[in-house]
C-alpha cells in the first residue's frame, strides 16, 4: 500500500450521474470533496438513451435542481430538443424533456465538477474500502493509493461485476468499452451485503448519413422552446435538432422470432431481471405477440457527431439479427450499425438495507446512490446522488440526516420506495407512484425544496434571492387575487363572457373566478380594474395552478397531516422486536429484516398491519424500556 | 398528542340494553356537537338533548356529555351520547356522526388514545398493546367472517374493474408518448358507469346484509282502539300490552322484539292518536310522533269495521314523508260480509283477535323494508364496510364530474379504490404499474 495521502470528508466513487451530483452537493455544503473515476473522460456520460427528463424523471430532475442540483443547467446547455409531455393536460402531470448532446453535456459537466471549490477529482478505480469496525474510513484505488475519509458513497453504476451479453457471446465490461469493477464487486460481496443481479439493455446506434429521414414522421421541440433549470435561460441552448418517428413491421418480427435460440434473454444465459417498462425488441414481440408494429423514436445524439439511437429496439441479440432486423425497418433499409446493441448485468444491493439518508446500514459512513440501489434512469440516480451528497455533508458536520418526505418530492418516494419494498426490476419513477401528485409538480418543486436546501447549505446565495423573489411575488399576487373583488356594473356582460364564459351576476373575487376549470389568469388580468396581473409568466403559472388545484391540495394536505404523525415517529435501530409481545410472529420477523427507522416506515412494509402500528405506538411511548438490544 | 382524526364508534356491549352510548373522541369535535345536538354543551354537564339527524328530523333523545380536553377519557375532546340501547337507534346515531366528519374507531383505539395522552399508568398500560392484538384479531375474525364467499368475490371483482379502469388512465398520464391506443373519454365514462352501478348493487345488497343484522324499527300507529296493541300482543304471542276496551290504554311506548325469517324487527306499540285532553296521554301521543320520526316502517291500524275516516286521513297526512307506511285494516272477524281483498302492495287485512292474515301483515313488512329473503346478492358487511363502500361511491361519482381532467379524474379514482381497499386489503403502486405493463407495450 501506498501511504496515506490525502483525507477528505467525503470521497464519492464514481463520476456518473449519481457521482457528480454527490460531488458537487457535497462540495456545496463545504466539504473538503474527492471524486473518484475510472476514466475522467467520461465524467457525466450517458451510457444509454440521449435524454433527460419524461413524465416522473422531469419531476426529479426539478428537485434536484431546486435544491442547487447541476443537471437541469447542463441540460440547459446540451439539450438539442426540448418539449414539455401531457402539455394538454394538467400541470400536476406535465413534464419536461430534453434530447441531450452527450458531448456537450459530459464538457459542461466536466467544467462545473473541474471548477467547484472544495472538489477534486482524479483518475483511479477503486478496489477496496477501508474499515474501521463497522465504519468506512477511506478507499483503496487499483494502484494502491489509500485515500482517508470520513465518509465515501458508493456510485457505480452498472460496473460492479458487470457483463455485457451480445447474442450468446459474452465479456466482462462496465457498458460497452469500459472496464468492470470486479475487485471492489468481489469485495463489497465479501462484506455480506445483500447482492442481487439486475439487466438493463441499449439498442444499436445507426449512421445518421445512411438513413431515409424522408420516410419518417418529423417530431420537432416545443416552442415556444422551454427550459429546464428555474435558473435557465433558452439562450443558453445550442442549436437545435427534430427527432424521427418510424415503426417495426411483421416482417422486422420474423426476423427476430428466428434469432431468438441465439438470445441470452430466451435460453437463459442471462438470469438478472429486466425492467417490464423499458423491454429489449425480443421481449416485446414475445409478450405481446398480437402486436404487429412497434413504435422507433430515432433520437439525434449530438450536433457534432453522426449516430442516432433508435429508442424502443433495445436488444441483446446477435450481431447478424441486429443487423437484419435494423435494416428491415422503414427508412432504415440501408442503416449502417456504428455500434452494436447490448445487455448488461450488474450487481446490485438491496436498498431496504439502507436509511432514508442513503448510508448502509451496515457500515457507518458508507452511502450507495444510483443503479447500485436497483434503480434506472440517469434521473434517479442524480436525485439519489445529491441526497448522499447532503447527508454524507451532514455526517461530517455532525448533523441530522435529511430525506424529503414522501409528502414534499419525488426524491422521497423514491428513497421510501426503495428502502422499505425494496426492488425486483431496476426502479424507475412514474407519477402513479406518488399518492401525493396533483402536489407534486414540476412547477412547484422550487417552492417545495429550495429554502429546506438553502437552510441546509445545499442551495447557493444567487438561487436562494431569485427563488425568494420570485415566493414573494406569488404570495403579493395571491393576497391581491383574494381582495379585489370584480363588480358586476364594472364589467360588461360581453367581457364576462369572453373571460368567463357568462356573465357574473354579483361580486366576486378574482381569486374565486380563477379557480374555475376554464377562466385563465392571463383573460381574467384583462378585465375592468383586474389588471394588471404580474409579468413573470412562473409567478402567474403558480398563481392560477394554486387557484385551480386549491379543493384538491388541501384535501391532500389534511391526508398528509394524518401522516405526519407516523412519518416523524421515529424506532430505534436496536430494538429487539422478539420482545414486542402484541405482535405476530410473521410482523417480529418482518420488522427485525427490515429495521424500519420511523414509524410510517415500517407502516408501508409490505404485510405489516394497522394493529401492528398501533401497537408499536404504545412500545414507542412506553420508550421502548426493556426491549432494546444492548450493543 | 392530539389527532385532528376524530373517531367513533358504540361504546356498550352489541344487542339490546336499556342504554347505549356513543363515544366520540378526536380534536375540534364541536362542529360535531352543534349538529348532532343542536346546542352547545357545558363541559362535564349531562344534558338531555334530541340528536338530529341532516334533515334536523329527531333519532332519539338522549343524553350527551362534552368532556373538553384534557380531562376526558381519551386525553382529547370527548363526547359521549347516551341513547336508547337498541341496535338500530345506536346504529343510525353513529352514521349520523361519521357523516358528519368522524370515522370508525379501529379495534381498541380509544385505549390507544388514552394511553397516547397519559390517561393510563404503566401498569393499566401493559394490557393495551394485548387487548389492541386480541381485538384486532377478534375483529379479524369477524370480518373474515362476514367478507368471505359472495361479499368478498363481487368487492374485488369491483376493485379489480377498478385497478384495470386506473391502469387505462395512469398509462395515459405517464406514458404519452408510447403508442397506446388511446382511450376515449367514452371508454372511460362506460367503464366509470359499470363500476359506479355494480358498486351500488352491492351497496344494496349490503343494507339487505345490514337489515339481516341490525334489524329494523316499526311503529304501530293509529286511532285509540284501533287494536295496536292487541296486535303487538298477537305478534309476541304474549300478553305484553294491556288491552281494554277504553280509548287511550296505551300511553308510554312499549318497544318488543319479535324475529321474521330471521330479521329481528322491533315493534313499537304506541299510544293511540287524538286530541288528548289528558296530560299524560297528550305525552304519549308527543312520543308516538317522535317514534315515527325515527322508524323504518309504519304499520298504521285502522278499524275495519269503521273503515277509513277522516280522522284516519288526517293521521296518515302528518306521517314523516320518506316514511314507508302499511295499512292495516284490523278486526276483519267482526265485519258481517267478507271484505273484498284485494291485492294492494301496501295494505292489509287482518284479525288481531283471531291471527287471522298475520302471515300476509308479516311478508308484506319484510318486503317493505327491501327483505328479499337470503338469496344471492345478500351480503353481510359490517357498518364499516358499507361506510367505505358509500366513500368509494361518492368519489366515483366525482369523478365522472371531472372527467374532462385526467389527473382529477385519475385522483378520484384513486380515493375510491383506496377506500375499496380498506376492505380487500391494499394493492401497491406497483401492482398497479404491473397491469398496467401487462397490458400495454411501454418501452420507448
Amino acid at each position: 500500500m501506498i501511504q496515506i495521502i490525502d483525507s477528505y470528508d467525503v470521497i464519492v466513487v464514481g463520476g456518473g450521474h449519481a457521482g457528480s451530483e454527490a460531488a458537487l452537493a457535497a462540495a456545496r455544503m463545504g466539504c473538503q470533496t474527492l471524486l473518484l473515476t475510472h476514466s475522467v473522460e467520461t465524467l457525466g456520460q450517458m451510457s444509454c438513451n440521449p435524454s433527460i427528463g419524461g413524465i416522473g424523471k422531469g419531476h426529479l430532475v426539478k428537485e434536484v435542481d431546486a435544491l442547487g442540483g447541476a443537471m437541469a443547467s447542463v441540460t440547459d446547455e446540451a439539450g438539442i430538443q426540448f418539449r414539455i409531455l401531457n402539455a394538454s393536460k394538467g400541470p400536476a402531470v406535465r413534464a419536461t424533456r430534453a434530447q441531450a448532446d452527450r458531448v456537450l453535456y459530459r464538457k459542461h459537466m466536466r467544467q462545473r465538477l473541474e471548477n467547484h471549490p472544495n472538489l477534486k477529482v482524479f483518475q483511479q478505480a477503486v478496489d477496496d474500502l477501508i474499515l474501521e469496525g463497522d465504519r468506512v474510513v477511506g478507499v483503496l484505488t487499483q494502484i494502491g493509493i489509500r485515500f482517508n475519509a470520513r465518509t465515501v458513497i458508493l456510485t457505480a453504476g452498472t460496473f460492479l461485476a458487470g457483463r455485457v451479453h451480445v447474442g450468446l457471446q459474452n465479456y466482462q465490461a462496465g457498458r460497452a468499452g469500459d472496464p468492470p469493477a470486479l475487485t471492489l464487486a468481489h469485495r463489497l460481496r465479501e462484506l455480506q451485503l445483500p447482492v442481487g443481479r439486475l439487466k438493463t439493455g441499449t439498442p444499436p446506434r445507426i449512421d445518421g448519413r445512411s438513413i431515409d429521414f424522408s420516410v419518417m414522421l418529423e417530431q420537432a421541440g416545443d416552442s415556444p422552446i422551454p427550459v429546464f433549470s428555474f435558473l435557465g435561460k433558452k439562450e443558453q441552448h445550442p442549436a437545435q435538432m427534430p427527432c424521427w418517428i418510424t415503426h417495426t413491421h411483421q416482417g422486422t418480427h420474423d426476423i427476430i422470432r428466428a434469432g431468438l435460440d441465439r438470445s441470452p434473454l430466451f435460453t437463459g444465459v442471462i438470469e438478472g431481471v429486466g425492467p417490464r417498462y423499458c423491454p429489449s425488441i425480443e421481449d416485446k414481440i414475445t409478450r405481446f405477440a398480437d402486436k404487429d408494429s412497434h413504435q422507433i423514436f430515432l433520437e439525434p445524439e449530438g450536433l457534432t457527431v453522426n449516430e442516432y439511437y433508435p429508442n424502443g429496439i433495445s436488444t441483446s441479440l446477435p450481431y447478424d439479427v441486429q443487423y437484419a432486423l435494423v435494416r428491415s425497418i422503414k427508412g432504415l433499409e440501408n442503416a449502417h450499425i456504428t455500434r452494436p446493441g447490448y445487455a448488461i448485468e450488474y450487481d446490485y444491493f438491496d436498498p431496504q438495507g439502507l436509511k432514508n439518508s442513503l448510508e448502509t446500514k451496515a457500515l457507518q459512513g458508507l452511502f450507495f446512490a444510483g443503479q447500485i440501489n436497483g434503480t434506472t434512469g440517469y434521473e434517479e440516480a442524480a436525485a439519489q446522488g445529491l441526497l448522499a451528497g447532503i447527508n454524507a455533508a451532514l455526517q461530517v458536520k455532525e448533523k441530522e440526516a435529511w430525506c424529503p418526505l414522501r409528502s414534499e418530492a419525488y426524491l422521497g418516494v423514491l428513497v421510501d420506495d426503495l428502502i422499505t419494498r425494496g426492488v425486483s426490476e431496476p426502479y424507475r419513477m412514474f407519477t402513479s407512484r406518488a399518492e401525493y401528485r396533483l402536489s407534486l409538480r414540476e412547477d412547484n418543486a422550487d417552492l417545495r425544496l429550495t429554502e429546506r436546501g438553502y437552510q441546509l447549505g445545499v442551495v447557493g446565495a444567487e438561487r436562494w434571492q431569485a427563488f425568494d423573489i420570485k415566493r414573494q411575488s406569488i404570495e403579493k399576487e395571491q393576497q391581491r387575487l383574494k381582495s379585489s373583488w370584480v363588480n358586476p356594473r364594472i364589467v360588461s356582460q360581453y367581457e364576462a363572457t369572453q373571460v368567463l364564459g357568462q356573465s357574473i351576476e354579483r361580486e366576486y373575487p378574482l381569486e374565486e373566478l380563477l379557480r374555475r376549470p376554464m377562466v385563465s389568469y392571463e383573460a381574467l388580468m384583462t378585465l375592468p380594474t383586474a389588471g394588471p396581473g404580474v409579468s413573470d409568466p412562473a409567478v402567474a403559472e403558480q398563481v392560477e395552478i394554486q387557484a385551480k388545484y386549491q379543493g384538491y391540495i388541501s384535501r391532500q394536505k389534511m391526508e398528509i397531516e394524518r401522516s405526519v404523525q407516523q412519518e416523524t415517529l421515529r424506532l430505534p435501530q436496536n430494538l429487539d422486536y422478539s420482545l414486542l409481545s402484541g405482535l405476530s410472529k410473521e410482523a417480529q420477523q418482518k420488522l427485525a429484516k427490515h429495521l424500519p427507522q420511523t414509524l410510517g416506515q415500517a407502516a408501508r412494509i409490505s404485510g405489516i398491519t394497522p394493529a401492528t402500528i398501533s401497537v408499536l405506538m404504545v412500545y414507542a411511548k412506553r420508550g421502548f424500556s426493556g426491549q432494546l438490544k444492548t450493543a | 398528542m392530539s389527532s385532528t382524526d376524530i373517531i367513533a364508534a358504540i361504546a356498550t356491549a352489541p344487542g339490546l340494553g336499556g342504554i347505549g352510548v356513543i363515544r366520540v373522541s378526536g380534536r375540534l369535535i364541536t362542529p360535531i356537537i352543534l349538529s348532532l345536538c343542536a346546542r352547545a354543551l357545558k363541559p362535564r354537564v349531562a344534558t338531555l338533548c334530541h340528536f338530529q339527524d341532516h334533515a334536523d328530523t329527531l333519532i332519539d333523545q338522549g343524553i350527551a356529555i362534552y368532556f373538553p380536553a384534557p380531562h376526558s377519557y381519551t386525553g382529547e375532546e370527548v363526547l359521549e351520547c347516551q341513547c336508547h340501547g337498541g341496535p338500530v337507534v345506536l346504529q343510525q346515531l353513529l352514521r349520523r356522526i361519521l357523516m358528519l366528519g368522524a370515522r370508525s374507531a379501529e379495534p381498541g383505539e380509544f385505549s390507544l388514545r388514552a394511553f397516547l395522552n397519559n390517561k393510563m399508568d404503566l401498569i393499566q398500560a401493559e394490557g393495551v398493546a394485548d387487548l389492541i392484538a386480541a381485538s384486532s384479531e377478534e375483529a379479524a375474525r369477524c370480518a373474515n367472517r362476514s367478507i368471505q364467499g359472495e361479499f368478498s368475490k363481487v368487492v374485488h371483482q369491483i376493485a379489480q374493474e377498478l385497478v384495470t379502469l386506473r391502469a387505462l388512465t395512469e398509462a395515459m398520464l405517464d406514458f404519452p408518448e408510447e403508442d397506446i391506443e388511446p382511450q376515449t373519454l367514452e371508454n372511460q365514462k362506460k367503464q366509470l358507469f359499470f363500476i359506479d352501478s355494480h358498486l351500488k348493487q352491492l351497496i344494496v345488497g349490503s343494507g339487505q346484509g345490514r337489515l339481516l343484522r341490525e334489524g329494523a324499527v316499526i311503529v304501530l300507529a293509529g286511532k285509540p282502539n284501533a287494536g295496536k296493541s292487541s296486535l303487538l300482543n298477537r305478534l309476541a304471542e304474549e300478553d305484553i300490552a294491556i288491552v281494554t276496551e277504553i280509548p287511550g290504554t296505551t300511553r308510554d311506548l312499549i318497544r318488543q322484539n319479535i324475529n321474521c325469517e330471521g330479521v329481528s324487527l322491533q315493534f313499537v306499540d304506541t299510544a293511540g292518536l287524538r286530541d288528548a285532553t289528558d296530560i299524560v296521554e297528550a305525552i304519549g301521543i308527543e312520543r308516538t310522533w317522535s317514534a315515527l320520526q325515527t322508524a323504518d316502517l309504519c304499520v298504521f291500524i285502522v278499524d275495519a269495521t269503521l273503515g277509513l275516516t277522516p280522522e284516519d286521513d288526517a293521521i296518515s297526512a302528518q306521517f314523516p314523508n320518506s316514511l314507508p307506511v302499511i295499512t292495516v285494516f284490523n278486526k276483519m272477524d267482526c265485519l258481517l260480509t267478507q271484505p273484498q281483498l284485494q291485492s294492494h302492495p301496501s295494505q292489509v287485512w287482518i284479525s288481531a283477535k283471531t291471527g287471522e292474515g298475520l302471515p300476509e301483515l308479516k311478508k308484506t313488512i319484510l318486503s317493505a323494508l327491501g327483505w328479499q329473503g337470503v338469496a344471492d346478492g345478500v351480503f353481510m358487511a359490517r357498518a364499516r364496510h358499507l361506510e367505505a363502500m358509500q366513500v368509494a361511491q361518492q368519489h366515483l361519482m366525482k369523478a365522472s364530474e371531472t372527467q374532462l381532467q385526467q389527473e382529477i379524474f385519475a385522483e378520484e379514482l384513486r380515493q375510491a379504490h383506496e377506500n375499496l381497499m380498506t376492505i380487500t386489503g391494499q394493492i401497491t403502486p406497483d401492482d398497479l404499474l404491473g397491469e398496467i405493463f401487462s397490458r400495454f407495450c411501454i418501452g420507448k
